[in-house]
Order: C-alpha cells, then structure tokens, then sequence
C-alpha cells in the first residue's frame, strides 16, 4: 500500500521539482528540513496529491512538522483514503 | 522584557513548579500572563491608555474565544468562573490605583474604577449580543478577521495611528497640540494579533480544538511569549498545556536554565555590546570611510540575530520551567547556503504563519485559475506580496516596503537561479571538496544579501539607507 503511494511521488518529486529524474529519493529522506523542495514546490507536491490520490493537504499543513519524508506523507494520504 | 522583567518572571516560574508542582500550574499560567500584559505595557501619553491597552487585548481575546469556540463548550459554566476571575485580577489591578505602594504592575496610576466596570458591562453585553445571534458562526467569523486586520493596520499605519491618537485624546480631553504617532505603543499586539487571526483561519477551515476561555487567553498571550514570540498554534500548545505535569525533573531544570542562562547572555552581554557599535541612524551619517561602515553594517546583522534569538531563548527556558515547548524560532539562519533557506530557518513561526496563511492560499488559488500566468510571474508575485506583508508587519513606512522587497526579489532571484543551475550544479559537485566549495560561497553570499537588506531595516529614511549602500561599496 505504502509503496504504491510513494513511488509515484518519489517520481513526481525527481522529475518535476528536482529535475534530476534519475535520483532516488528514500522513503526517510528530509524533503521540507532539508530545503529539498522549496515552499512553491510544495504547492505543486499538495496539487499533485489531490490530483492523484483525491485528497486533499491543507494550506496549513505544508510544513515539516506534519509531514518531512515520504513515509509520513504517506500515512497522511492512506489515512484520508 | 527588561532584566529585571525576566528574572522576576523566571524565578516565580521555577519556584511554582517546584513548591506546587501540577497545582494550579493552569492557574498561574493564566493570572500571571493576565498580570504581565499590564506590567511590561510601557506608560503611554494619552491618559489612561496604558491602563486600557492591555485590557483592550484581553477583551479582543475574549470576544475571539466566544466566535471560534463551539456551542457545548461555550455554554459551560466553567468559563464564567474562569471570566470572572480573570475581571477581578483587572479589577485588583485597578484597584491598586488607591494604594501608591502597590502599583508595582501599571506604568502609570491606572484609572478611575467606572471606566473599567463600562468597559466589563459593555463586553458583556456584546457576548450576550453575539450568543443570541442566529446563524452564528459563518459570518460572524469574517467580520472577527476583518476587525482584527483592521485594528491591525489602524495601529500600523502611521498615519491611522495618528487620527487613532487624536480621537483617544480627544476622548480623554487632553489637548491635541501633542498628539504624535508613537502615543500609542500596543504591547505585544502584534503577536497577539496573529495568533487570533489563526485561530479564527483554523476555525473557517474547520480545525479548531475546543479549548475553554483560560486556555485560550494563556495561548494568547502566555507571558514568557508575549513581547517577542514565538507563534505558537493553538493545537500544540494545548497539548502542553494538558499533560500532566509532575513538577520540574533535574533533567528539565537543567535543559531549561541551561536555555535561559544562553539567552541572557546573547541578549544582554552579546547583542547589547554590538549595540555600540551597530548600524543606527546617528552612525550612519558619521561614518566616513568604507572599512567602518562594514563593521557597523556586521555589528548590526549579529545584533539583530543575537537579541532575538536571544529573546527566543528566553521564553524557551521559562516556559519549560512550566512544562510548555514553545517551538523554535531560529536555526543557524546566517548558516544557510541560500535566501529560501535562511527564511525557513530565521524567525521561522512567522515565515511558517505567512506561508500557511498568506503564500499557500494565493499560489493555490493562482494555480486554479483556468488559464493560469506563467510559472516564473506567479513566484514573482507570491514571493515579493508574501515579504512585502512581512516588512509591513515590522511596520508600514518605506523602509520597510524597502527591506520586504529586497527580499522578495532576492527569493524570486534564488528560485530562478536554483530552478537553471539545480542540474549542472548537481553535475559538477560531484566531490566532497566541490560541494563545501558550494557551501561556503553559498552562505557567504547570502549573509552579506541579508546584511545588505538590514540597512533597510536599522534606519528610518530610504535615502541614508542608500548613502550606507554606496559607501559599503566605496561608491560615495
């Protein structure tokens, strides 16, 4: 279930925001507190979500604190499913 | 907060964790924070105001608790015991107005005692007024947000500050032949302003923990976190707030005095002794030569970092004396290689407020628009309005417009430069050697753009701000 959400992000997230398709991204890896992607990236990330999965990531939640690596936004997606 | 102020409120922190432990800890809280908002308001010239600011916030508090919080917790009748006690600490307060020796917590007499029971008796009956309201909540919440960014920008605005001051005057019949726009300093009210203004977004958008009238007024303005921050949110610190406390562990004292003691000692040794030396009005016009003029455009960037990250200290160790984690306002910002990284690490409550609030809105609502602007013109526009509405929270002069556009467009810049060179710096930093190199030019380079921005910040008038720039660069 986990991998099923997170791989298509971890693409999204090489492709689209980092433009380095080639690099993978592990499921622990800082993505907010690391500066990885930026905060108008991050509106592209809650876009994508809604987009893909139909749920929806508040304006409020787009910080580190509710989600800083893939297997916590993760589990933020499977428990809106 | 001066010394004495911090000590004071430290010492009276650590001493009721120790002798009463989780007794009361919720009560003193509370009253002391009711009590520290009229101490650290400074006297004001208008007669009275320096009485009636502080009860002013708690009324604006009180009405934001009554239109956020729902129906079942509204109507318990522990709030009123809770509303009454916090009226009759304002009363004792005002009280004091007879007795000399002990007005030890206004700046100056506080008033005639009718004034204040007006002021009670018209809140009053404004909470009665609301609860009888049909069709509460909807609308009700966005006249309390247009009111608060109302009252926000009338104490902003100098201009509106002044016609606020001359109708305060007037009201107080004092001559207007004085009548300035530093009158009315508002203490705290900036903090207080956005915590109220979360809380009532959290609401709209359907988040808000059902919280009673004590714990909303001590989230508000919780003394050690009054004057300078942090933003907390609502939903953490009440989990704080609620947990059980069994009184101050060895481990606790020792990581919060440990807290303390580093922020005294960067506000009032470090930062005060820049002081001398740092970028202010008188110097930058005295300075001649281009050398000086960086050490005091230095002296002034590691001041402003010092003093607040300093203060930011301070309220950390005092509130874990009492068992709250306020969240962490500063890391290493002068340490970040880019201008997007400094900002999420440089008083980082309010970037993260401004974000969740402001940026993420407008860039979501841009983006739904059906035939949207170009990528580049829309983090164009959300950037420089975001710093620009963080230059007027400073304070709306042109200083400060200034000082939110230098970096709006440096993050416009960043983001740009970022987005062309993110693949070939990748490329080409393929050593550890060649990613320090990166590094240190990076938080080199961003430093002196901040720095630079500082100017803009520390004086008043745009054009000595632009006389400090040219001769920094040995142009003047």
């Amino acid at each position: 279930m986990t991998t099923e959400i997170i791989t298509p992000i971890a693409k999204f997230i090489a492709e689209k925001i980092l433009k380095q398709p080639s690099k993978v991204i592990s499921a622990d890896e800082a993505l907010i507190s690391s500066g990885l992607i930026d905060s108008f990236s991050l509106m592209d990330l809650a876009l994508f979500i809604e987009d893909t999965f139909g749920v929806r990531v508040e304006d409020t939640e787009l910080n580190a604190e509710t989600f800083d690596n893939l297997e916590q936004l993760a589990s933020l997606i499977a428990s809106r499913k | 907060m001066a010394l004495e102020n911090i000590l004071i409120l430290a010492a009276a922190s650590l001493l009721w964790a120790t002798t009463f432990r989780n007794h009361g800890r919720t009560w003193f809280m509370l009253i002391a924070s009711v009590v520290v908002i009229f101490w650290l308001q400074p006297a004001l010239p208008i007669r009275g105001a320096d009485f009636f600011t502080p009860v002013a916030t708690l009324v604006l508090v009180v009405l934001t608790w009554f239109i956020t919080t729902d129906d079942e917790t509204r109507k318990q009748r522990k709030n009123i015991i809770i509303l009454a006690i916090v009226a009759g600490v304002v009363l004792l307060l005002n009280l004091t107005r007879f007795v000399p020796q002990l007005q030890l917590f206004t700046a100056s007499r506080p008033p005639q005692l009718e004034t204040t029971l007006l002021v009670f008796l018209i809140t009053g009956l404004t909470l009665i007024a609301l609860s009888r309201l049909t069709r509460f909540s909807a609308s009700i919440l966005t006249v309390g947000l247009v009111l608060t960014i109302g009252l926000f920008l009338l104490i902003k605005i100098p201009a509106l500050s002044l016609l606020l001051s001359s109708f305060l005057r007037t009201l107080s019949g004092q001559s207007l032949t004085n009548v300035s726009i530093n009158d009315f300093r508002w203490m705290g009210f900036s903090y207080v302003a956005f915590r109220l203004i979360h809380t009532i977004r959290d609401k709209q958008s359907g988040r808000f923990p059902s919280v009673d009238v004590g714990e909303f007024i001590t989230y508000v303005i919780f003394f050690p976190a009054f004057t300078a921050g942090p933003i907390d949110r609502l939903e953490r610190f009440i989990k704080d707030l609620r947990a059980p406390f069994a009184g101050l562990t060895l481990e606790a004292f020792y990581s919060a005095g440990q807290r303390l003691l580093l922020g005294l000692f960067k506000k009032f040794v470090i930062a005060d002794a820049l002081a001398l030396i740092a970028l202010n009005d008188t110097n930058a016009t005295q300075v001649t030569s281009t050398f000086w003029m960086w050490v005091i455009v230095y002296a002034y960037a590691f001041q402003i970092y010092f003093d607040f990250s300093g203060y930011t200290d301070i309220a950390l160790g005092i509130a874990q004396l009492l068992g709250i984690k306020l969240p962490e306002n500063f890391a290493s910002p002068y340490l970040k290689p880019n201008l997007t990284q400094f900002w999420n690490n440089w008083h980082m409550t309010l970037t993260q407020w401004f974000r969740a609030y402001f940026f993420n809105p407008i860039t979501r609502w841009l983006r739904s628009w059906q035939k949207p602007m170009s990528i580049p013109m829309m983090i164009l526009l959300t950037q420089v309005a975001t710093m620009l509405l963080i230059g007027f929270w400073h304070g709306v002069t042109w200083n400060f417009t200034l000082w939110g556009l230098w970096h709006g467009l440096g993050l416009f810049i960043h983001n740009r430069w970022n987005d062309a060179t993110k693949a070939k710096s990748a490329a080409w930093a393929t050593s550890p050697t060649k990613l320090a190199i990166l590094n240190v030019s990076g938080i080199l380079f961003t430093f002196h753009f901040v720095a630079i921005g500082w100017i803009f910040f520390a004086l008043s008038s745009p054009i000595t701000s632009w006389q400090v720039i040219l001769k920094l660069f040995g142009v003047q």
